[in-house]
């Protein structure tokens, strides 16, 4: 390694090395697009890499911190447009990326609760801030009006473009609207933030379903661009007999019928087949609608499942049973009821390919279970009957969201809408008027306290069984409170600032490694450096005739900043690091 | 009252705070009324990572020895308490820290070593540090915080201990060490389910007198204030520094003088030089500083000018084990030096007794007009004890010496020849009382003089002062058990006394009958009271901290029959545990 | 240098105790090293409830003398808690920041007692009786206290229900149908269950649920859904047990309600094979995955996952009778056991 890479990110905050020794003397911000940046941000930042969104999370979470609930909120509005309705639902990569949750540093910060807070917790009079470009003239049509579509909507029309857009449903929202329980997100905030997307000028046209009320082709004649956002709406079959039999339900129509208020017949026993929030969702509406024995029906194992261990304790919590390794095979009735599945019970086997672990039915091994209703929710699939989702854009039509990439969740189809309206965006104008950038500020302090580090995660309140029955749409999670968000910010590291050595001034007493909490400074041989430019993991040595450096290693440093306050050479500096977007 | 003893060592690294650890668990143990014995051993290298060992037994009951294998064994570092598991009892009690801030390698853990039958529990200890103080340094605190829990210790006597042990400190350190303290004790209490039967519950014994925790070193040294030192002279050396350190404070304050020479040579013969100036004076080394004073220790001898050597024995010879104990000096302290030589050679069994040994050589030297060697080692040179204020000695120790009155300044000698061989002695500067005063064989006046008759003579006059020096010896230590006839006796002598008497005590309820005979004194030695001792019993065994069983040797001749012998030369003091075992086989 | 395997087993219970004997016994080099979370040697773990009676001492709990493990050279790590395994480079990480490699693993972490979420807000006021430290916590109290309220049921509930009762003390039972897991009790078993309980001195309640449990004065206030208030000294927790295998998650190794192996006791870890009553074992003949519990099965168990990692081909069978005896109600199971039965 060259030693000069080592010094590089110095070189770049200090230019003129001559003038700036310490780094508490200069506040200086650098704006970088060193690939090296880019990486050491995704590194060291596990939480905001997670996030399709790139939400700024350390930074949202310190002002939470400063009781700025406000500027907290815009911070996450700047990624990601719908912060109350994702601080309820979010599938929170982040959680699980959360160095706090790593092996030995406890639990990971409630990342999305303190989302959810600062929707809560802000000022009634808080003022949104947008930062609007002049108009273009440009006119936009987006179909579709779930979350990629409203994000798309909101950044074209953010970019000056005109924006209409076209709902096939009676109410926007899509998914959040009609898929997901009013108990896990209050409506009165989903039209809350939606309606604050739409002031911006954007024009919502309902009940103006895509191929029936309106063609494709009419709007491509009358926009200069075309989002289909229409996301993931053809529910996938069970392909078995008796799956025509009544009180069969599809998950996504079930929950559609559940959130328009109305009573499907689900009996007493329910059975859920499905793996996923939906099957979730859908169970817990069935004890709601006053199921006594509903069961989730998995063909894998539980640890399979695609949902957060939340929803698995609250499921449990409620009296959900989860039946795992089994698949139906087919559905017997009784004239045009059913009255009982059977099933097949399933072994694990290995696959070489995505996704390496499958169920296998057992030959042979059937077995009936009665119930009373069936609730299929097995996720959906884009209906191409319309428009094909293999869109170029070349002629002004563009997918977004679920729509484009397959079934996801909610925070990747607003990130999918952001990233097709810069496109569309610089298809309009011609040019990228629009980039993202690393940037570097000075620190001058660490902004922590040790003992925050052994706080333990504060938990999400919540309502008891009587009162979640007793009105279906009650809300289970009631938020935290300002004191308890107070409590549950000081938990994060902030991993946006980075802790450095700065190798010449250090005089490698080793003061720092005898107060570091775990093993995040190392005496280092030498630092590969990745084929993109970037770090790679330290080669540490204990032989002192081999160190080059004593280094800090910002994917294992907790930033309790120990090293900090001991360093007798004032050789450890801190720089705050942040993706932003700037103008090009 | 039942009776209750528990061993508790800490382990760890040079720095941790290990040894201050067990110090305020022993003060604390003390106030709440127990007996109490410490004993701490660490590295010689002044500064480092080598390791430590605080050892505390505390117990209801009189304490003879520290004990061998430990009840508790505290790791505070994982490396050096691997070793240190051998000294845990096999049902013992293992803390260690469960989450260090690095991982281990396969089998650097220390409870991976922990042998089944131990009960180990896992105490975040660094963790809690951190949690309470921001650093490591807490650690020993979290540590004992851990034990107190465990073992249902009052946690704000204990904290008052803390308090006290800071509190000339910052506030700041003070309320480290007690959060620190805190934090291991409530997380303990809340995560650890015991099942061990370990518990200070119920065991309050009566609050007695107040007592002084103290040191052998410690108690030299205030022995010889209170037995009116004036001068000190020596070269500091492990294990006798402290007491050169604490007299280089207090004896100024006594009006006394203290001069640290350029080596032990220059040390002594400054003593004797204030010794001849009629100065209570001594000096305190450990095997090769008395090795070089040899040659100084006939001039004591000869011209008869009181002097003190105090010898806290250490692991030798030459360097040796600075830091470890071992009762290898007798031969030289005894018999060492040039021609005939004799000198009165003490030997205190207990941290008590190196007080009145302390008082009795000043006293002895001064008024038999010789060398008198107080023969420490470093287990009694550091291990604590609780004692009772020792109580200041009668002025006929005070001022000892035999002056000459006016007939004998008549015609002043020096020399004299007298019944008990002491002279009066002319403090220089008294009118009438000039002499001389030399190395050389010399006649009453101290004229130097090779006449046959008169060596003889002077000769004879020096041994004469063994005659009575005898009666002035505390009587041999017997183990009183009230029989004509054992089976064994142990016949002991300096710091392996306690550990003897304490097996008598196990013996007995072994079934093995047994006795044991140690003196203070053992040049002159008691010879009288040996015989009559080795006459009751059929077979005698002598355990000792050296290789070539040199007081054994020094016995035999005495008894003039085949004994036992026992030798440890492990750097550990003697351990009851260790005799037994010896008994059961003979 | 010779290479030697080292054979981990996690678990020093009858099935990671009869592993590593056989193990042994089929291999005089290999380095076996025996990794269990609890504090105390392999003990009757049946023997519990008769060791709260002073039926026996606590020796008598004590399967082996400590020196046979050091006499078969098997190392053994009490107290030490397995966090995670990664497979791939087949390393324990130790809850004590410890890490262990291993050439073979055999998981026998047996199973603790199941706390279900709706208990978690009354959790701290419940008892157990399922480990050793259990029992030393709580056998004192149990002998001054007078009322005792058990909640769930299962096997060793009701063997306890049974000891209280001989003890002299006064007994509520809330009884679950589903505390039986992964069995549940129909209504007609329920019914005769009830009945045959009517011989002891014993309030039964069914077909209810605890609606809240509090503190009050060191008396504990239960409280049922249907309005039943009793006040007493001690609330035990039977609701079955869950197996021990959260160390187990991420490992690579399919994990379902237990540790998946087939019928030869192999995980889909190449080197990695589980018994006893972590084990959720593929049962060839009924074409589906059984968990068992009970003392002969997971001793059974341990010595044929040992034979298998050693290269065998042995099927597991079900040892003993194919019924267990709740109160006079014969249930029908294809692994459970009477855990009265001891080897």
């Amino acid at each position: 390694m060259k030693k000069n890479d080592l010094y590089s990110k110095e070189e770049k905050l200090f230019q003129d090395k001559n003038k700036i020794y310490s780094a508490q003397s200069v506040k200086q911000i650098v704006y970088s697009t060193d690939v090296r940046d880019f990486g050491q941000v995704a590194k060291s930042i596990p939480c905001q890499d997670a996030c399709p969104a790139k939400t700024n999370i350390p930074g949202y979470i310190r002002a939470v911190f400063e009781k700025r609930h406000g500027r907290a909120y815009e911070l996450n509005r700047s990624a990601n447009i719908l912060p109350g309705v994702l601080g309820h639902i979010c599938s929170r990569p982040c959680e699980s990326a959360c160095r706090h949750g790593e092996p030995d540093n406890g639990v990971s910060v409630g990342i999305c609760h303190l989302k959810r807070s600062c929707s809560d917790l802000k000022s009634g009079s808080h003022r949104i801030i947008e930062g609007l470009y002049a108009p273009t003239e440009k006119k936009v049509a987006v179909i579709g009006s779930g979350p990629a579509g409203l994000a798309a909507a909101h950044d074209l029309s953010i970019l000056g473009h005109k924006v209409v857009i076209f709902e096939g449903l009676e109410k926007p929202g899509g998914m959040l609207m009609y898929g997901i329980p009013e108990f896990r997100l209050p409506r009165d905030l989903l039209m809350l933030e939606i309606k604050n997307i739409l002031r911006l000028g954007i024009q919502l046209k309902t009940n103006k379903a895509i191929g029936v009320d309106i063609s494709l082709d009419l709007l491509k004649n009358e926009y200069d661009a075309v989002v289909v956002a229409t996301g993931c709406v053809s529910p996938r079959k069970l392909n078995i007999a008796g799956e025509d039999l009544k009180n069969i339900y599809n998950g996504l129509d079930f929950m559609k019928a559940v959130n328009e208020g109305q009573k499907p017949l689900v009996g007493d026993k329910v059975i859920v087949i499905g793996a996923g929030f939906t099957a979730v969702d859908c169970a817990r509406s069935a004890i709601r609608l006053g199921a006594s024995d509903v069961s989730i029906n998995i063909r894998k194992t539980i640890e399979y499942m695609r949902i957060d261990e939340t929803e698995k304790y609250e499921a449990q919590f409620e009296g959900i049973k989860t039946v795992s390794l089994i698949q139906p095979s087919k559905i017997i009735g009784n004239g045009n009821k059913v009255i009982a599945v059977e099933f097949q019970r399933t072994r694990m086997e290995k696959t070489d390919t995505p996704p390496y672990r499958v169920s296998i039915p057992i030959e042979n091994s059937q077995f009936l279970v009665p119930t009373d209703s069936v609730i299929a929710a097995l996720g959906q699939t884009p209906d191409e009957a319309v428009v094909s989702k293999d869109l170029d854009g070349l002629d002004g039509v563009f997918a977004a969201g679920d729509f484009a990439t397959g079934s996801s969740d909610v925070i990747s189809a607003i990130a999918g809408g952001r990233k097709s309206a810069r496109a569309i965006d610089e298809y309009l104008i011609g040019e990228k008027r629009k980039q993202t950038v690393v940037r570097l500020e000075n620190h001058e302090t660490t902004d922590r306290q040790r003992s925050y580090d052994f706080i333990g995660k504060v938990e999400m309140n919540t309502i008891d069984m009587e009162e979640r029955l007793s009105k279906a749409t009650n809300e289970v999670e009631t938020g935290y409170n300002d004191d308890q968000a107070h409590e549950e910010a000081k938990r994060c590291y902030l991993c946006n600032l980075e802790y450095e050595i700065d190798p010449l001034i250090c005089i490698y007493c080793s003061a720092c490694i005898d107060v570091a909490p775990k093993d995040c400074i190392k005496m280092i041989e030498s630092v590969p450096v990745n084929s993109d430019g970037t770090y790679g993991i330290y080669e540490e040595t204990d032989d002192w005739n081999n160190v080059v450096s004593i280094a800090i290693d910002n994917a294992r440093c907790i930033r309790c900043g120990q090293c900090l306050a001991v360093c007798p050479m004032d050789c450890i500096s801190v720089t705050k690091t942040e993706l932003i977007e700037i103008d090009t | 009252m039942k009776e209750f003893n528990i061993i508790i060592e800490i382990c760890g690294s040079a720095g941790e705070g290990t040894i201050s650890a067990g110090e305020i668990l022993s003060r604390f143990m003390s106030g709440q009324g127990f007996e109490i014995m410490s004993f701490d051993s660490y590295p010689a290298e002044i500064r480092g990572f080598g390791k430590c060992v605080a050892h505390t037994r505390i117990s209801t009951n009189r304490i003879y020895s520290p004990g061998k294998l430990a009840d508790v064994l505290i790791a505070l570092n994982d490396k050096h308490s691997i070793s240190q598991l051998s000294a845990l009892k096999e049902n013992g009690l293992l803390i260690y820290d469960s989450q260090p801030p690095r991982p281990h390698k396969e089998d650097k853990s220390v409870v991976g070593w922990a042998k089944p039958g131990m009960i180990s529990y896992g105490i975040p200890l660094n963790m809690l540090a951190h949690k309470a103080a921001g650093n490591a340094r807490g650690m020993n605190m979290v540590a004992l915080g851990a034990v107190a829990a465990l073992l249902h210790v009052d946690q704000h006597g204990f904290t008052d201990s803390i308090k006290v042990r800071y509190g000339k400190k910052k506030q700041i350190v003070i309320d480290s060490n007690v959060n620190s303290f805190l934090e291991g004790y409530n997380w303990t209490e809340k995560n650890i389910k015991k099942i061990d039967p370990h518990s200070f519950k119920g065991m309050t014994p009566s609050k007695q007198k107040e007592k002084l925790i103290i040191n052998g070193n410690q108690l030299v040294a205030q022995a010889a204030l209170v037995a009116n030192l004036s001068f000190y002279a020596g070269y500091p050396i492990t294990p006798a520094t402290k007491i050169m350190e604490i007299l280089s404070r207090e004896l100024p304050k006594h009006g006394g003088v203290l001069l640290q020479t350029e080596d032990e040579i220059s040390a002594i013969g400054a003593v004797i030089g204030a010794g001849f100036g009629g100065k209570r004076a001594m000096t305190a080394t450990s095997g090769p500083g008395f090795a070089l004073m040899t040659e100084f220790t006939g001039l004591s001898v000869m011209a008869e000018v009181p002097a003190v050597i105090i010898d806290s024995q250490r692991a030798g010879p030459s360097t040796g084990m600075p830091t470890k104990t071992e009762q290898s000096d007798f031969n030289s302290a005894v018999s060492g030096g040039t021609g005939d030589c004799p000198r009165i050679v003490l030997a205190p069994t207990d941290t008590k007794s190196c007080y009145e040994a302390t008082i009795l050589a000043l006293y002895l030297a001064e008024k038999y007009q010789t060398l008198v060697v107080v023969l420490l080692d470093f287990f009694l040179s550091n291990s604590i004890r609780n004692i009772n204020i020792p109580e200041k000695p009668s002025s006929k120790y005070l001022d000892a010496n035999i002056a000459p009155d006016k007939n004998d300044l008549k015609d002043y000698q020096r020399y004299k020849i007298t019944k008990n061989g002491v002279s009066p002695r002319a403090i220089p500067g008294t009118p009438g009382g000039m002499f001389f005063s030399t190395g050389l064989e010399h006649d009453v006046y101290g004229r130097p003089n090779y006449s046959e008759a008169g060596h003889l003579e002077m000769t004879q006059k020096r041994f004469a002062k063994f005659n009575t020096v005898l009666s002035e010896a505390p009587a041999p230590e017997i183990s009183a058990i009230d029989r004509d006839e054992f089976d064994i006796g142990i016949i002991s002598w300096g710091s392996s006394a306690g550990a003897a008497h304490e097996t008598v005590m196990s013996a007995q309820k072994e079934g093995i009958n047994a006795s044991s005979f140690s003196s203070m004194m053992v040049s002159p030695f008691p010879e009288k009271a040996l015989i009559e001792f080795a006459d009751k019993c059929k077979k005698i065994l002598i355990p000792e901290l050296n290789f070539s069983g040199q007081f054994a040797s020094f016995a035999t001749q005495i008894l003039k029959r085949p004994v036992e012998r026992l030798n440890f030369i492990t750097g550990r003091p003697m351990a009851s545990e260790d005799i037994l075992q010896k008994m059961r086989d003979m | 240098m010779p290479f030697n395997d080292h054979y981990v087993i996690i678990g020093n219970g009858p099935a990671g105790n009869h592993a590593a004997r056989t193990l042994r016994k089929k291999d005089k080099d290999a380095k076996i090293t025996i990794i269990s979370d609890e504090r105390v040697p392999y003990y009757y773990k049946p023997k519990l409830t008769n060791f709260i009676a002073d039926e026996i001492a606590k020796e008598d709990l004590m399967v082996n003398f400590l020196n046979s493990y050091k006499a078969k050279d098997i190392r053994i790590r009490l107290g030490q808690e397995v966090e995670r395994i990664d497979s791939e480079s087949k390393t324990l990480f130790l809850q004590h920041m410890e890490k262990i490699n291993y050439s073979k693993l055999i998981i026998a972490s047996g199973s603790r007692a199941r706390v279900l979420p709706a208990m978690s807000r009354y959790a701290n006021h419940l008892k157990f009786v399922t480990s050793y430290t259990d029992v030393m916590a709580v056998k004192e109290e149990i002998r001054k206290a007078k009322d005792f309220f058990i909640f769930g049921g299962d096997l060793v509930g009701f063997k306890f229900l049974r000891l209280l009762n001989s003890m002299g003390k006064t007994v509520t039972i809330l009884i679950y149908p589903n505390a039986f897991w992964p069995y549940n009790l129909t209504d007609n078993m329920l019914a005769q269950i009830t009945e045959s309980l009517s011989k002891f001195k014993v309030d039964v309640i069914v077909k209810d649920d605890i609606s809240i449990i509090d503190d009050k004065n060191g008396l504990y206030r239960v409280k049922t859904q249907k309005g039943i208030e009793k006040n007493v000294d001690m609330v035990f927790s039977f609701n079955g047990l869950i197996p021990n295998i959260d160390f187990a998650k991420g490992s690579g190794v399919d994990i379902d309600h237990g540790i998946l192996v087939n019928e030869y006791l192999k995980t889909n870890v190449d080197s990695i094979y589980a018994c006893g009553s972590c084990a959720q074992i593929y049962n060839p003949s009924i074409k589906s995955y059984t968990t068992s519990i009970g003392w002969p099965n997971a001793v059974v168990q341990g010595e044929v996952a040992a034979f298998n990692l050693l290269g065998d081909h042995k099927i597991i069978e079900s040892v003993g009778r194919k019924y267990f005896d709740l109160e006079g109600v014969k249930i029908k199971t294809i692994w459970w056991e009477d855990i009265d039965d001891e080897v």
